[in-house]
């Protein structure tokens, strides 16, 4: 009996399977390079859309807020609070500022007062969901008035918020990534009065305020600290800045 | 699955003596209890069951298959969800979201109110804590710490019924308002409890209504006291003055509480807290104080006393009047006493004699009129200036026997019931309450459960816990405390003040809200009439300084003879004694998961109640083969063959104890029944409270009905209802009671030898008098001195341990020089009340595993509360000491579950904490499998989010029921993980209590910084260590005693924890194993009267070698 079908045909299902293959590769690709592999679903770089498009650096840097007046317990508690709307309203109220503003439409719902009049509205309040930025694992308890009252700066987790328009998330805060820093905290202390000061910067601060190793704690005896490395490791001794390593630290 | 066997050494000679045993089975020592105790985990707990078998390879992998392909299709889980952050809209003053923030507020009892401080996270209590800062204050029992619970409770009442059938609120308000209008003669039932807010509205009402009259009722207060002290009079005992302490069969550091305890623990630690410096210096036994107990059956109060002595109930007034009699009370001869007694009794009489005024006689609630008055006259004759008899604002109100008279006369138009009692349920069965209810048109109840009583009543109001309701209470001796609401009635509840409020008023409701508070609130700021600054003070301290008025005894002493003639009960004729129970108290805590799951102290039974019967009773009725023959002989062939087909008993999931029917009088209850050690003979002890409803066929209790639950899912098909057994004769003890046996067996859920830890000297007993070790006298000083030495701990071997404490530069791992955590345990005042147990569980998120799952050994308790008992060859076989000994993880420096641990999910901290990364751990349970303590427990299943409770529910895994949502998360820690299916968890010593002190600390050294050059700041080690004794665990803030210190072992001597270590008292679990544990405990120090020890040879000798 002849062949039924000819010679080429033996591997035409391997071929197509292969076709195949490579096509639904390359489409699944493109959805995963721009589904996952553009900023806003990697942590680093994440930069969700919030209710109101609150920016920092008008806030920051062009009114010179400090952080503490909206993130009001950093220095008390565990959580940097994200201020209650009631915060917002102290300067966005009725007859202040912006307050006719359509952005703060938000604001006003969660207050149940109505822009126009600045009467209350009588209905339920339709409370503000930012949406969270920086996220960490439930089990690790980060604690922020640990960090803020030793002389680490909002600025080595959160980057420079003062320049941000749209908040997004700077550093990974990935376990290694905190344990980076628990190894080797000088590379980022910094005088307690500056911790909040965003615009800080090591040396610039070295060379106006003179900071003199009288105790040869870093390098020689006398000697003026220059860089932030020095006078890390001058602020660790000093302040007895032992960060832990162990899991209790975080995990409980 | 066999563990490791470790060769533990020989136990000393001289230790040889004395018998130890936990269980029936133990102490039986069959070939079946071996093989349990070798096992890791109770049979078929490290196999699968049946059910688990189901789930075939086969399909499982089917289902990962399908999963997996699922997950690929979706690769949604890939991407980061979005989640929000929702502050508060106008932000509450003082809240810090996840601080906690502690309210002073108090737990009314029929004992005396509890002060306390409450935890409250973001506005929802999430622990209880006793108010420190109140002089009264006295710690915490179980009871208060699971109070908590009941606030959460799903099944809790949350809707107005109406005869029964759920109506609404508005419905409810309209028939309020016209019984306040025109409520005919109106009677208001209470609880025990006194309020003077109370007292002061029903003094109200009875001017408005004249007629209206307020009763009293709990069903376990008869207030037989009251006979011999006058009605509404209590006795208030200082025992900080007490040198010697006659109990007669009163359980006061137990269940039948009289106040502050706090003065005998530190009497019993004999000068050793001096000054409120604890551990200034070694028990000195001239001030110690000495107990003796009469009992029938053992209590944790007995089993604290120095010495016992077991008498039936009926027979403890006879051995009181004898005493009476030799101390010259004018009493009428009592009946014959054995040469034991005789000695027991003149001794004892010469003993109390001789501390005169720092005497005390205290009698038990279940005991009778005439006993109250007996102990009154003793105490009179003693002169004795510990006991103080008060008037509570009680005595108003008129008691039970008076309502029912009036229900019967039909003299009662409108009843309102705020009791928390379940009159329906737990009256006196002669009484027929249900049937008496018919007779009063209106009753309206108020209650947080939907039970019998509000299901029989017309109308039934959800109330307020006292943890959402306005309202105000007293201690035992009368200081004054306010209870303040933590939180709105999360279902609307109204509280007792609301509801008394509004039949003040129009009969409208003022409940409160977010603005405006309720009419509880005027009311309470009525009573105690302060100005709004010493409002807020009293506030915050939770109580205003007042004290109750001393008041004369009324009661006659001359009438005692009448009362004490009892009936000698036989074996064909058996006492019954009705008891309260360690778990649901009189019935009000059936709902109560943890309570429910916390093992009674003394039997270990969990989720159920059983009778008790003496060993020796048990073989007089044929039930002591069934309840320790774990091995039975069978005949086949006309042979004893021993490895017959094993009965459906035993320990773990198997074990079941047999069914007996008891008879009294007309009524009759099958119920399982367990033998109790150091329980007098021909006695039959019955808990109340349990079998408040069924749907699986058991006798007793009432038919559970969907359409109307009177028990939540938590109560459901638990234990027997003793009560309908009980009259109003025969409330606390019965006589006559036959048994027989019923061919039948019931599972019941025993904790005696889940994770048995074994080893040498474990808990460790010493004398105040000479103890004779093989004919050498042991002086008090040289026990002190051997108490470091028993079990062998003398000749322990050098550290052999191939992990050094070390790193590789030869720094020490455990390097920490700002705190070195640690604890020591004192069983010289630990009772073994699980309050330390359930306060564990609040604090901690320890899962709720349910009845089939603790038989399995699967409890989750991170304290594991063993119980032994000892008896010396010569003593008394049926009157073992018993001595409770905690067990959590003791956190040891060379931790053997540390370097099995595959994943490092378990490793030391710095500062010597064995800590758990619960996210890192894999479930291989090879740590519990290497930890010689036994103290580490397994979530065998997601016990947290699948509701354990319902049937076959954690098997079916993703599909099953969930509890999310039901409210109890409400209750969790926000600042402890709640831990998943599969991973190990343990004791860290509360570690997030010290990570927030230590936080806290460097937040009081920036405080101090401000307005200095930060770089010219120097903070040291010194400054960064918390002050001393300023952070304490779960455990030790809950215990009554102050067993427990905890502190830092830096700060040297001035750490109590530290002094607690240097005492001679002091050793170390396991010692001779070389772990180095962190947590140690102290020797138990007995103080046995010379004269007796020739009778009491059990006294000072339970050390515990477990084989």
């Amino acid at each position: 009996m002849a062949n039924f079908f000819p010679r080429w045909s033996n591997f035409m299902p391997l071929k197509l399977a292969i076709c195949a293959g490579a096509i639904a590769f390359g489409i699944a690709l493109t959805i995963a390079v721009y589904g996952y592999g553009i900023p806003h679903a990697q942590p680093v770089g994440y930069q969700p859309g919030q209710p109101i498009p609150y920016s920092h650096e008008i806030h920051v840097n062009q009114l010179g807020m400090d952080c503490r007046y909206c993130h009001s317990f950093v220095e008390h508690g565990a959580h940097a609070n994200v201020p209650s709307a009631n915060v917002c309203f102290n300067c966005h109220g009725p007859n202040k500022v912006k307050s006719d503003s359509p952005l703060l439409a938000p604001l006003y719902d969660a207050m149940a007062i109505d822009q126009e009049t600045g009467q209350s509205t009588g209905m339920e309040p339709k409370t503000l969901e930012w949406v969270r930025v920086h996220k960490i694992a439930d089990y690790a308890y980060f604690n922020h008035s640990a960090h803020v009252n030793r002389g680490v700066s909002c600025q080595s987790c959160h980057g420079e918020v003062d320049e941000m328009k749209k908040v997004y998330q700077a550093e990974d805060l990935t376990m290694g990534w905190c344990l980076d820093c628990h190894r080797s905290p000088e590379k980022h202390l910094r005088p307690m009065e500056e911790v909040f000061n965003l615009d800080y910067d090591a040396e610039e601060w070295l060379a106006q305020n003179e900071i003199v190793d009288s105790e040869g704690l870093v390098g020689e005896k006398g000697q003026r600290l220059t860089s932030q490395e020095e006078f890390g490791k001058f602020l660790k001794v000093h302040w007895d800045v032992q960060p832990k390593e162990s899991c209790a630290t975080c995990h409980r | 699955m066999s563990k490791r066997v470790w060769n533990h050494p020989e136990v000393p000679a001289e230790e040889r003596d004395v018998l130890v045993w936990r269980s029936a089975g133990e102490l039986d020592g069959s070939a079946m209890f071996r093989e349990h105790l070798e096992r890791e985990f109770p049979e078929k707990n490290g196999e699968l069951t049946e059910e688990e078998r189901e789930l075939s390879r086969r399909s499982f992998v089917k289902l990962m298959g399908a999963s997996s392909a699922l997950a690929g299709l979706g690769l949604a889980s890939c991407r980061r969800p979005e989640s929000y952050i929702v502050p508060y809209t106008n932000a509450p003053e003082w809240v810090i979201p996840g601080k906690p923030l502690y309210y002073a507020s108090a737990r009314p009892t029929a004992a005396g109110g509890v002060p306390l401080l409450v935890t409250t996270f973001e506005g929802r209590p999430t622990l209880v804590a006793p108010n420190e800062d109140h002089p009264d204050s006295s710690g915490t029992d179980a009871f208060t710490q699971a109070s908590i619970l009941d606030l959460y409770d799903p099944d809790r009442s949350k809707d107005f019924l109406k005869a029964g059938k759920v109506t609404s609120k508005a419905d409810f308000e309209a028939a309020l308002k016209e019984s306040a209008a025109k409520p005919g003669k109106i009677g208001f039932v209470f609880g025990e409890d006194d309020s003077p807010t109370r007292a002061r509205l029903v003094g109200e009402l009875k001017k408005k209504f004249p007629g209206a009259k307020a009763y009293r009722y709990e069903a376990l207060e008869a207030n037989r006291a009251e006979a011999a002290l006058g009605k509404g009079n209590r006795l208030v005992v200082d025992f900080s003055k007490a040198d010697r302490i006659l109990s007669l069969d009163c359980d006061f550091l137990g269940l039948d509480e009289t106040g502050e305890s706090k003065g005998y623990f530190e009497r019993r630690q004999g000068g050793s807290h001096a000054d409120g410096k604890l551990y200034s210096k070694e028990v000195a036994p001239e001030e110690m104080n000495r107990h003796y107990q009469v009992e029938a059956a053992y209590t944790l109060t007995g089993g604290m006393a120095d010495h016992r002595l077991r008498v039936t109930a009926g027979r403890v007034a006879q051995i009181a009047s004898a005493i009476a009699a030799e101390l010259g009370v004018s009493v009428p001869a009592s009946g014959e006493l054995s040469e034991k007694e005789k000695l027991w009794v003149a001794e004892c009489a010469k003993d109390l004699q001789a501390a005169g005024g720092n005497a005390v006689v205290l009698a038990g609630k279940r005991q009778s009129a005439g006993l109250h008055q007996l102990a009154a006259a003793i105490n009179a004759k003693l002169g004795s200036a510990c006991a103080k008899i008060v008037a509570t604002g009680r005595g108003e109100f008129a008691d039970f026997a008076e309502l029912v008279a009036d229900m019967e006369a039909g003299a009662l138009q409108t009843l309102v019931f705020a009791t928390p009692a379940n009159p329906v349920f737990d009256a006196p069965a002669d009484v027929q309450f249900k049937e008496l209810l018919a007779k009063v048109p209106t009753t309206i109840h108020l209650g947080l459960r939907a039970d019998h009583t509000a299901r029989a009543c017309s109308w039934h109001v959800p109330a307020a816990h006292y943890l959402e309701s306005w309202g105000d209470t007293r201690t035992a001796s009368g200081s004054h405390l306010l209870v303040q609401p933590m939180i709105l009635p999360l279902h609307g509840g109204v509280g007792e003040l609301e509801l008394l409020s509004a039949f003040l008023g129009d009969g409208s409701l003022q409940l409160g809200d977010e603005q405006t508070p309720s009419a509880g609130y005027d009311a309470v700021r009525n009573t105690v009439q302060l100005q709004p600054a010493a409002w807020t003070e009293a506030l915050k301290n939770g109580y205003i300084d007042a004290s109750y008025a001393e008041a004369e005894a009324t009661g006659a002493t001359d009438q005692v003879a009448a009362s004490l003639q009892t009936p000698t009960p036989s074996k064909d004729a058996l006492e019954v004694i009705f008891a309260a129970d360690a778990s649901v108290w009189d019935g009000r805590f059936i709902n109560n998961s943890w309570l429910q799951e916390a093992p009674d102290p003394i039997s270990k039974l969990t989720w159920d109640n059983v009778a008790y019967v003496s060993p020796k009773t048990a073989e007089a009725l044929g039930i002591e083969p069934l309840t320790t023959e774990l091995e039975p002989e069978t005949k086949i062939f006309g042979k004893d063959v021993k490895n017959a087909p094993r009965p459906e008993q035993g320990e773990g999931e198997k074990a079941k104890a047999p069914m007996i029917e008891v008879k009294l009088g007309e009524a009759s209850l099958k119920i399982p029944v367990l033998v109790s050690f150091g329980q007098a003979d021909d006695t039959i002890v019955l808990p109340l409270g349990y079998g408040q409803g069924r749907d699986d066929g058991r006798s007793g209790g009432v038919v559970y009905d969907k359409a109307a639950p009177v028990v939540g899912q938590v109560g459901l098909n638990t234990g027997f209802d003793a009560y309908r057994l009980r009259t109003s004769q025969t409330d606390y003890l019965a006589s006559g009671a036959t048994i027989s046996m019923v061919f039948d067996r019931y599972p019941v859920a025993l904790t005696q030898e889940h994770h048995a830890m074994y080893g040498r000297a474990l808990a460790r007993e010493i004398s105040t008098d000479d103890i004779d070790v093989h004919h050498h006298h042991k002086s008090y000083e040289e026990q002190l001195k051997g108490v470091a030495k028993q079990g062998m701990d003398s000749h322990m071997p050098p550290n052999t341990s191939i992990y050094k404490p070390n790193d590789t530069e030869g720094k020490p791992l455990i390097s920490d020089d700002r705190h070195q955590w640690a604890m020591a345990i004192d069983l010289n005042v630990c009772t073994g009340c699980n309050s330390c147990l359930v306060a564990c569980q609040a604090e901690n998120n320890i899962p709720v595993v349910g009845k089939e799952q603790v038989a399995k050994g699967r409890e989750m308790h991170w304290i594991r509360m063993d119980r032994y008992y000892a008896v010396h060859k010569d003593g008394d076989q049926d009157n073992p000491e018993m001595i409770p000994q905690p067990v959590a993880c003791v956190q040891c420096e060379m931790a053997p579950c540390e370097t099995v641990c595959p994943v490092n999910a378990t490793v030391h901290t710095e500062e010597g904490l064995n800590a758990m990364a619960y996210n890192r751990c894999i479930g291989t349970r090879y740590c519990a499998n290497n930890c010689p303590y036994k103290a580490r427990r397994f979530n065998f299943f997601d016990y947290n989010k699948r509701n354990p409770l319902v049937p076959h529910n954690l098997n079916r895994g993703p599909w099953g029921k969930k509890q999310v949502g039901d409210g109890k998360h409400l209750q969790r820690n926000p600042n402890v993980s709640v831990r998943m299916r599969g991973v190990m968890e343990k004791c860290t010593y509360c570690v997030q209590r010290l990570e927030e002190a230590k936080i806290k600390q460097k937040q009081i050294q920036r405080k101090k910084a401000l307005g200095v050059d930060s770089t010219k700041m120097t903070v040291t080690a010194k400054d960064l260590r918390i002050p001393v004794d300023s952070v304490k665990v779960a455990c030790q803030s809950a215990c009554a005693s102050n067993a427990i210190t905890f502190g830092n072992l830096l700060d040297r001597k001035d750490a109590a924890v530290v002094r607690a270590k240097d005492s001679k008292r002091n050793y170390d679990l396991l010692n001779y194993i070389g772990t180095l544990p962190r947590t140690s405990y102290l020797a138990r120090v007995k103080n046995p009267n010379k004269e007796l020890t020739s009778i009491d040879k059990n006294v000072g000798r339970a050390t515990i070698h477990i084989h």
